[in-house]
C-alpha cells in the first residue's frame, strides 16, 4: 500500500512545519495502529531531527475523538489523528485529521449514481464516509463529465469536507458564546425542524454541518425533498446521517459491496427503540451521567447542563467517570435507573441489551427530563447543538405525568419551592424513616429508590462490619492456588 | 318523566333514608337497557327547561348501532309512594319522596370493569334474567361482584312477553321455568354469601322478585295481585303472597286451598290461577282484538283507558292495556324502595369493605353513620369525558360529610400510603353537577348518600381516587376496586403521519383515564400499545382514542398481539455454570418447574415476598411438599419482585454468599422479566444456585460481576431445563340451540378449541357449552362462531390459565419455534435465539 498517498505524509509535514510545532502527538486507531511506525518514521524523513513524535494508542473513550489529555501527558502541541473521525471541536489543542483513503470503483459508483437520477425524481444530495473523501473528486468530474448531456446538473448536490484541520475553541467560555444557539426544542413550531443540525442561514442557502461534513441547500427547499445518498460503510457516521435525517429518504452505496442499499428499517427500529429509552427515562429517579469525554469542546458546560435539568426534574444525578463504558463497569451501579452519556456524536449510541439500566444521549435526557416535551421525531446527536446559555423555564405542567412503561400516571417527586433549608433536613430523615418502612426488596429491584442512600439502606449487605461477634482471631487456613480459570485444587477434582 | 329543577332535586338529596343508589346488573342481552327505558320513561327526572326535547336513554352512538350498553349511565328517578303503599314499610323515612339513582351497566363480559365501577357506587342491584335462557355465566359474575361489595340484590324474570306470545306455554310449565330460575340465582347468591349482609335469597313471596316484560313495559310483584286479591278472600296481603307462590293450590270449584294438587281439573296452583291465567287472559283478548270481552275485563281490574287508546288495536293494544293496568315502574320502583337499602342503612355494614384504615377513627364511623356533619369521604369511580375535548368529569359517590363547589380537597390516589406524599393533592372541586338526564345542573353541594360528578380535578386524578377535606391529613383512603377481567388483548397503535406523535400519545392518556381497564403501554421496540379486555372491549377502545381522543387523526393498528409466557418442563439436565466478566466468580444454578398451582398461589397472593416466613413455610411444605426448611430459604420473587418465579439458596457453607445476594436477585428479576426464548416473562420456574465460588477480594465480586453472570446463568439453566412457552387460554361460554351445536362444534375444533361441558339448561332447547380457546385463536371467533351458527350463538370468553405449548421452541422448525421467531422479530431482536454456549461456560 501506498504510505505515502494513504497517510498524506507530505500534507501532514507541512502543517506541523506552517504552524512551527516541536512536539506532535500522532494518535492511531487500533485497526492501523500496525503502521504506526511506518508512518512516523517516515514523517521524522520529513521533518527532520527537531520534532519529536509521539505515537498514541488505545484511548480511553471512542478512538473518532482527539484525544487531549493523552497528548497532554506528552506535553503535545497538537495532534495528528488518523482513520475514521467524528470531528468535533477540541477544547485546548488543535488537531489535524488524516482520514486515509478507502478503495472504491469510481466508474461503477457513478454508474449507479446515474441509474439513481433517472430512476428518481427528488434531487440528490452526495454525503459520504470521509475516508472516501478523495475518491470523491474522481466521482465528482467522472460525473460532471456524463451530466451535461443528460442535462441533470442541478439535480445533484455534493457535501464537502469542512476542514481537514481543527483549531480549538480556546477559552471554553468562549465556546459557549459563540458555538451554543438556543435550541428550540419546542417542536410545535414546525419551521424550526431543521433547526438543531447545525445549520445557519445565509444569503439564500441553508448550510449544514454534520460530522465533518459541511453541504447547502437552498432557502426555498427543505432537506426532505432530498434523496440523501450516502456513500461508505454503515458504521456509526452512517448511523448519525440517518437518524438526524429520519424522515429523508436516504440510499447507500456500498464500495465494498459495490451496490445500492435501500433498505433501512434496522435504523427505522434503531429510532424507535430509543424513544422506548426516552420514556422509560422518564421512570427513573436516580441518574447517572457518564463521561464519555474529555476533549469534544464544551463537555463540562454541557455535564453542568444535565445536572441541573436532572436537578430541575426532581430527580438525582450521579456523575460517573470510567471510560468506555461495558456492562460490567455499569452493573457497579445497580442503583442507577438510567444513564446519560456525554460524549461525541459518533459514539454517543448505546444500546446493548446487556446493559442493566438504559443508556441514552444529552438530547433523549432533555425530552425525558423537561416536563410537557413531546418528541415528534426529529433527533440531535451532537450536544453541542443542545446548550443553552441561561436555564430553560419548565413549564410547570400541573397534570401528572403518564408513564408509558407502568401504563398508568405517575407522581413525579418534585422539588417543593416553598421549602426552606432548614426544613430539608428535616425531609430527607423524614424519607431516610420511610424507605425502612417500605419493603427492601422494590427499592432494591423496582427503581423506587429516590437516592444512592436510600438504595444503600435496602441493601441485605453493607459492607464489612466494624464490630466483629467473635473478636478472637480465627486460624489461618491455606487458600487456593493457581488461575481463576480453574484452581489447582479444581483440576485434580477433574 | 318527573320535572324537575335543579333546586328541587336537591331538596330529596338531604334525605338519606329516602335514597336507593342501585345498579342494574345482568348478562348481556338480558333486557337491562329496555328495562330501564320504560323506568326512566315513567320516573326519570328532567330538567324542568328540556322536558319532552331528547330521550333520556339516547346514548352513544355505537352503542345504538350494535345493541349493546357499553358504558354505564347514571340516571335518577323520582317516586312518590302513596300513603296506602307505604304502610307496611317498616324502615326509617321522611315523607313519601323517593329518589332512585339508577345506574344501567353492561352485560357484555369486555366491559365487566364499568359494572365493578357501578357497584361501588351504589347499595342495591336490580339482577335481570331472561326468563327463557336463565342464569347464564355473566349473571354469576356480575351477581359474585355485587355480593363481594356487599351489594344487596333484587331479581326481576324479566321477558314475560316471550312466554305468552312467543313460546305461548302453559301456567304450570311457566311456573316452573320461572322457579329454576329463581333458585339458580338463589344457588349462587347462597355461595357468596355474608354474614353481615344476611339472607340476599330472593323470594318471590317476600316480594323481592319481580316479574317484568321489559319490551312492553309492564311488570308486576306478587303484591300487586297479594293487594288486589286479599279483600275478596278476606287475608291480609302478606299471607295471600304466600298463597301466590309454591305449593299452594286452589280449586275455584270447592274454594278451598290446598297443598297438593287435588287432581280435580279446576285445582289449579296460586300463582298460575291468580297471577299467570289473568295476564295471559287479557294479552289473548288484546290480540284477538276481542274488545267487547276486553272492556268488561278491564272495568274488573279498575284499569279504564283514555278514548283515543281504545282505538289501538293487536299488539299496540295488548301494551297499552298492560301498561295501564300493570306498570313496570310502579312494581319494580316499589320493589327496590322497599327491599333495597338505604344509604345510610346500607353504608353501616359496607364501611368494613370500604374503608382501608381503622374501623373505629372518625372517618370509619362517618361512613359507617352516614353522617353529612362529619368529614367528607368521596369515591371516584370513573372519569366520564366532558363535551369540551380531553376534559373529564370526576364522577363518584360520597359516604360522608358533603362536597362542596370551591371546597378545597385531598386527593389520595390509589398509590397514596398514610403518612407519605405520594400520589396526594390538594385542590379546589370547581363545579359540583348533578345529572338530570342528559343536562348537567351544577349545585352548591352534594351530601353523602348520593352520587356527584365534579369538574377541575380530572388533572389529578388517574382512574379512582378518594377525596376528603383539606384538614383531614390521617384520613386512609377507600379501598381500590377489583377487577374481574384483565386485559389480555393487546394491538400496536402507531399514527399513519408521523408528526401526529404527540397527538397520539395525548390521546393514549386520555384514553387510559377513561377506562378502568383499558391500559396503555410502550414496548422495549418502542411501539404504543393499547391492551383490553377482549376483542370488543378494545376496538370500542381504539374508536374513542381516534375519534374523541385524537381529534381524528388517523392512527395504524396492527394485528392484536398476544403475550406468551416462558417456562421449563423438567428439571435441568445438569448443574450450569457461569463464570463473571473477569473469570474470578462462578455461578452454579439449576431450573425446575415450580409445582402445580404454586404460580396460580403467587398470582393471588396467597404467597408472596411480604409474607411472614413461618406462614410461607407452612403453605408450602402443606400444600406444595416443599422442605420446611427450603422454604425459608427463598431469596425472592420476580419479575417485579412479586412474579410467579423464585430463586431458592441450595447452597451449603458458602462464603460470602450473603454479599452477592443482592446482586444475583437483580439479575433474577432482569432475566426473569425477559425470558431466554423471546424476552417474554417467565412463568412458574424456580432457580436453585446450587454452589458460587468467588474471589477472595470484595472488589472483584462487586455487582458488575455478579449481575450480569446472575443472569447468563439464568438463562443457561431455563434452556438446559426444557423450556416452554406458556399461551393465555381463555374459558369460553356459549350458549346455543341444539342446531347450532354442529357449526360450534366445526369453529371451535378449527380454533384449537376444546370442549369440556356441554349442558343442556332444564327445561329450554338451550345448551350451555364450556370450551378452553388459546387466546391467539380468539381473533375473530365471534364473527366465525356468528357465521357459522347463522347469528344463533354468541360467545363470552374470559382469560382462565395459561398453557404450555407441547413443542419445542429450541426446534426452529416447530410451531413454538416459529412463534419465537415471531416475537423476536417483531420486538426487533435477532431471530435467532442465544446459543447455549453464550451463556454456559465451562471450567
Amino acid at each position: 500500500m501506498d504510505l505515502e498517498s494513504n497517510y498524506e505524509i507530505h500534507r501532514t509535514a507541512d502543517y506541523i512545519r506552517s504552524n512551527n510545532f516541536a512536539r506532535v502527538a500522532l494518535q492511531f486507531p487500533d485497526e492501523v495502529l500496525k503502521d504506526s511506525t511506518r508512518v512516523a518514521k517516515a514523517l521524522r524523513n520529513e521533518l527532520g531531527r527537531g520534532v519529536r513524535l509521539f505515537v498514541m494508542a488505545d484511548t480511553a473513550y471512542g478512538s473518532c475523538c482527539v484525544d487531549e489529555v493523552g497528548a497532554a501527558h506528552v506535553d503535545a502541541e497538537c495532534v495528528v489523528h488518523y482513520g475514521h473521525a467524528c470531528m468535533s471541536p477540541t477544547t485546548t489543542l488543535p488537531a489535524f485529521f488524516v482520514f486515509g483513503k478507502a478503495s472504491i470503483d469510481v466508474s461503477d459508483c457513478v454508474q449507479s449514481l446515474h441509474h439513481h437520477l433517472s430512476s428518481n425524481n427528488k434531487p440528490i444530495l452526495v454525503l459520504f464516509g470521509l475516508e472516501y473523501a478523495l475518491a470523491l473528486q474522481d466521482i465528482k468530474s467522472a460525473m460532471a463529465m456524463s451530466l451535461p448531456s443528460t442535462g441533470f446538473s442541478p439535480m445533484i448536490h455534493y457535501a464537502e469536507v469542512t476542514s481537514s484541520v481543527v483549531n480549538p475553541s480556546g477559552d471554553r467560555d468562549e465556546i459557549s458564546e459563540q458555538d451554543t444557539k438556543d435550541v428550540d426544542l419546542n417542536c410545535d413550531e414546525k419551521d424550526k425542524t431543521s433547526k438543531s443540525e447545525k445549520c445557519c442561514k445565509l444569503g439564500t442557502d441553508t448550510i449544514y454541518d454534520l460530522g465533518g461534513l459541511k453541504w447547502s441547500i437552498p432557502m426555498d427547499q427543505k432537506i426532505n425533498d432530498y434523496l440523501l445518498l450516502w456513500i461508505g460503510s454503515e458504521d456509526s457516521a452512517f448511523a448519525n446521517i440517518v437518524l438526524t435525517f429520519n424522515s429523508c429518504e436516504i440510499a447507500r452505496y456500498d464500495p465494498e459491496r459495490r451496490q445500492f442499499l435501500r433498505d433501512f428499517f434496522h435504523q427505522k427500529k434503531t429510532l424507535k427503540r430509543r424513544y422506548y429509552l426516552v420514556e422509560k427515562a422518564k421512570d427513573a429517579n436516580i441518574v447517572g451521567i457518564l463521561v464519555g469525554t474529555l476533549a469534544v469542546a464544551g463537555y463540562l458546560k454541557m455535564i453542568n447542563q444535565m445536572k441541573e435539568l436532572i436537578e430541575r426534574a426532581g430527580k438525582k444525578s450521579y456523575t460517573l467517570v470510567m471510560g468506555r463504558p461495558s456492562p460490567a463497569k455499569l452493573a457497579n451501579f445497580p442503583e442507577c435507573d438510567v444513564f446519560v452519556y456525554v460524549s461525541c456524536a459518533q459514539t454517543a449510541l448505546l444500546d446493548s441489551k446487556d446493559f442493566l439500566a438504559p443508556v441514552i444521549t444529552p438530547f433523549e435526557a432533555m425530552l425525558a427530563f423537561s416536563s410537557g416535551k413531546e418528541w415528534t421525531g426529529e433527533y440531535v446527536m451532537e450536544f453541542r447543538d443542545l446548550m443553552i446559555s441561561a436555564p430553560q423555564d419548565i413549564n410547570h405542567i400541573q397534570e401528572a405525568r403518564f408513564s408509558f412503561i407502568k401504563g398508568g400516571y405517575m407522581e413525579d417527586k418534585m422539588k417543593d419551592q416553598t421549602n426552606e433549608e432548614s426544613l430539608a433536613l428535616l425531609e430527607s430523615s423524614k424519607a431516610a424513616l420511610n424507605s425502612i418502612d417500605r419493603p427492601s426488596n422494590s427499592i432494591l429491584f423496582n427503581g423506587s429508590a429516590q437516592s444512592g442512600v436510600d438504595f444503600f439502606a435496602a441493601r441485605s449487605f453493607k459492607g464489612l462490619k466494624m464490630q466483629y461477634d467473635n473478636p478472637s482471631p480465627t486460624s489461618y487456613i491455606i487458600g487456593r492456588s493457581g488461575r481463576a480459570a480453574g484452581y489447582d485444587d479444581e483440576k485434580k477434582l477433574r | 318523566m318527573v320535572k324537575f329543577t335543579a333546586d328541587e332535586l336537591r331538596r330529596i338529596m338531604d334525605l338519606k333514608h329516602n335514597i336507593r343508589n342501585m345498579s342494574v346488573i345482568a348478562h348481556v342481552d338480558h333486557g337491562k337497557s329496555t328495562l330501564t327505558d320504560s323506568l326512566v320513561a315513567a320516573a326519570g327526572i328532567i330538567a324542568q327547561e328540556v322536558a319532552g326535547d331528547v330521550r333520556m336513554t339516547d346514548t352513544r352512538q355505537d352503542e345504538a348501532e350494535r345493541g349493546i350498553t357499553i358504558k354505564s349511565t347514571g340516571i335518577s328517578l323520582y317516586y312518590e309512594m302513596a300513603d296506602e303503599a307505604l304502610k307496611n314499610f317498616k324502615g326509617e323515612r321522611v315523607g313519601n319522596e323517593y329518589l332512585i339513582n339508577l345506574i344501567d351497566s353492561p352485560g357484555h363480559v369486555d366491559f365487566s370493569s364499568e359494572v365493578t365501577a357501578a357497584l361501588r357506587i351504589t347499595d342495591g342491584a336490580l339482577v335481570v334474567v331472561d326468563c327463557v335462557e336463565g342464569v347464564c355465566v355473566q349473571t354469576e359474575t356480575v351477581l359474585r361482584q355485587a355480593l363481594g361489595e356487599r351489594i344487596r340484590p333484587v331479581l326481576t324474570v324479566n321477558k314475560m312477553d316471550r312466554c305468552f306470545l312467543e313460546l305461548q306455554v302453559e301456567g304450570e310449565e311457566a311456573y316452573q321455568t320461572f322457579q329454576r330460575v329463581i333458585e339458580n340465582a338463589n344457588v349462587i347468591m347462597a355461595t357468596y354469601e355474608d354474614p353481615l349482609l344476611g339472607d340476599v335469597q330472593v323470594y318471590p313471596e317476600k316480594g323481592t322478585v319481580a316479574f317484568s316484560a321489559g319490551l312492553h313495559g309492564w311488570a308486576f310483584t306478587l303484591t300487586n295481585f297479594a293487594k288486589m286479591y286479599a279483600s275478596k278472600f278476606g287475608v291480609d296481603e302478606s299471607k295471600m303472597m304466600e298463597r301466590l307462590w309454591g305449593e299452594n293450590f286452589f280449586d275455584p270449584a270447592t274454594k278451598k286451598w290446598t297443598s297438593k294438587n287435588t287432581g280435580s281439573p279446576s285445582c289449579k296452583r296460586g300463582f298460575v290461577q291468580f297471577c299467570y291465567e289473568p295476564i295471559k287472559q287479557i294479552i289473548k283478548t288484546c290480540m284477538n282484538d276481542q274488545k267487547d270481552k276486553l272492556w268488561p275485563m278491564l272495568s274488573k281490574l279498575g284499569v279504564t283507558m283514555k278514548t283515543e287508546e281504545k282505538d289501538l288495536v293487536g299488539k299496540a293494544l295488548m301494551k297499552r292495556v298492560m301498561q295501564t293496568w300493570l306498570p313496570a315502574s310502579n312494581a319494580l320502583l316499589e320493589m327496590m324502595i322497599f327491599h333495597l337499602p338505604s344509604p345510610s342503612k346500607a353504608q353501616k355494614y359496607r364501611v368494613e369493605n370500604l374503608y382501608e384504615g381503622p374501623l373505629d377513627d372518625q372517618y370509619a364511623n362517618a361512613i359507617r353513620n352516614c353522617d353529612p356533619e362529619g368529614p367528607l369521604m368521596l369515591y371516584v369511580s370513573k372519569m366520564i369525558p366532558a363535551s369540551d375535548k380531553g376534559r373529564f368529569f370526576a364522577f363518584g359517590r360520597v359516604f360522608s360529610g358533603k362536597v362542596s363547589t370551591g371546597l378545597k380537597v385531598r386527593i389520595m390516589g390509589p398509590n397514596y400510603v398514610p403518612g407519605q406524599k405520594k400520589d396526594l393533592y390538594v385542590k379546589s372541586v370547581q363545579r359540583t353537577v348533578i345529572w338530570m338526564g342528559k343536562r348537567q345542573e351544577s349545585v352548591e353541594d352534594v351530601p353523602c348518600g348520593n352520587t356527584v360528578a365534579m369538574v377541575g380535578l380530572d388533572q389529578f386524578i388517574t382512574k379512582n381516587a378518594t377525596l376528603t377535606n383539606e384538614k383531614e391529613v390521617d384520613a386512609h383512603p377507600i379501598r381500590a376496586m377489583k377487577f374481574s377481567v384483565s386485559p389480555v388483548v393487546r394491538v400496536a397503535v402507531s399514527c399513519k403521519v408521523a408528526s401526529d406523535l404527540p397527538k397520539l400519545v395525548e390521546g393514549l392518556k386520555r384514553l387510559a383515564k377513561s377506562d378502568p381497564m383499558v391500559v396503555c403501554t410502550i414496548e422495549e421496540s418502542g411501539e404504543h400499545i393499547v391492551a383490553g379486555a377482549g376483542e370488543l372491549h378494545l376496538e370500542i377502545c381504539l374508536k374513542d382514542l381516534q375519534e374523541d381522543f385524537m381529534g381524528g387523526a388517523e392512527i395504524v393498528v396492527s394485528d392484536p398481539v398476544v403475550s406468551f409466557r416462558e417456562t421449563v418442563l423438567e428439571k435441568s439436565s445438569r448443574t450450569v455454570m457461569s463464570k463473571s466478566p473477569n473469570k474470578h466468580n462462578r455461578l452454579y444454578m439449576e431450573a425446575r418447574p415450580l409445582e402445580d398451582g404454586l404460580a396460580e398461589a403467587i398470582d393471588d397472593g396467597r404467597i408472596g415476598p411480604r409474607d411472614d416466613p413461618k406462614v410461607r413455610a407452612k403453605i408450602l411444605s402443606e400444600e406444595f411438599g416443599w422442605d420446611k426448611d427450603l422454604a425459608k430459604k427463598i431469596w425472592c420473587f420476580g419479575p417485579e419482585t412479586t412474579g410467579p418465579n423464585m430463586v431458592v439458596d441450595m447452597c451449603k457453607g458458602v462464603q460470602y454468599l450473603n454479599e452477592i445476594k443482592d446482586s444475583v436477585v437483580a439479575g433474577f428479576q432482569w432475566a426473569s422479566k425477559e425470558g431466554a426464548l423471546a424476552e417474554e416473562n417467565m412463568r412458574g420456574i424456580c432457580f436453585e444456585v446450587c454452589d458460587v465460588v468467588l474471589h477472595a477480594d470484595a472488589i472483584h465480586r462487586g455487582g458488575g460481576q455478579v449481575i450480569p453472570t446472575a443472569r447468563r446463568v439464568i438463562y443457561a439453566s431455563q434452556l438446559t431445563a426444557k423450556p416452554r412457552l406458556l399461551e393465555p387460554v381463555y374459558l369460553v361460554e356459549i350458549q346455543a340451540p341444539e342446531q347450532a351445536l354442529g357449526g360450534i362444534y366445526g369453529v371451535l375444533n378449527q380454533k384449537r378449541g376444546h370442549v369440556f361441558e356441554e349442558m343442556q339448561r332444564p327445561g329450554t332447547p338451550l345448551y350451555n357449552i364450556k370450551a378452553y380457546l388459546p387466546v391467539v385463536e380468539s381473533f375473530g371467533f365471534s364473527t366465525a362462531l356468528r357465521a357459522a351458527t347463522s347469528g344463533q350463538a354468541f360467545p363470552q370468553c374470559v382469560f382462565d390459565h395459561w398453557d404450555a405449548m407441547s413443542s419445542d421452541p429450541l426446534e426452529p422448525n416447530s410451531q413454538a419455534g416459529q412463534l419465537v421467531a415471531d416475537i423476536r422479530k417483531r420486538k426487533g431482536l435477532k431471530e435467532q435465539m442465544t446459543p447455549l454456549s453464550e451463556f454456559e461456560d465451562k471450567l
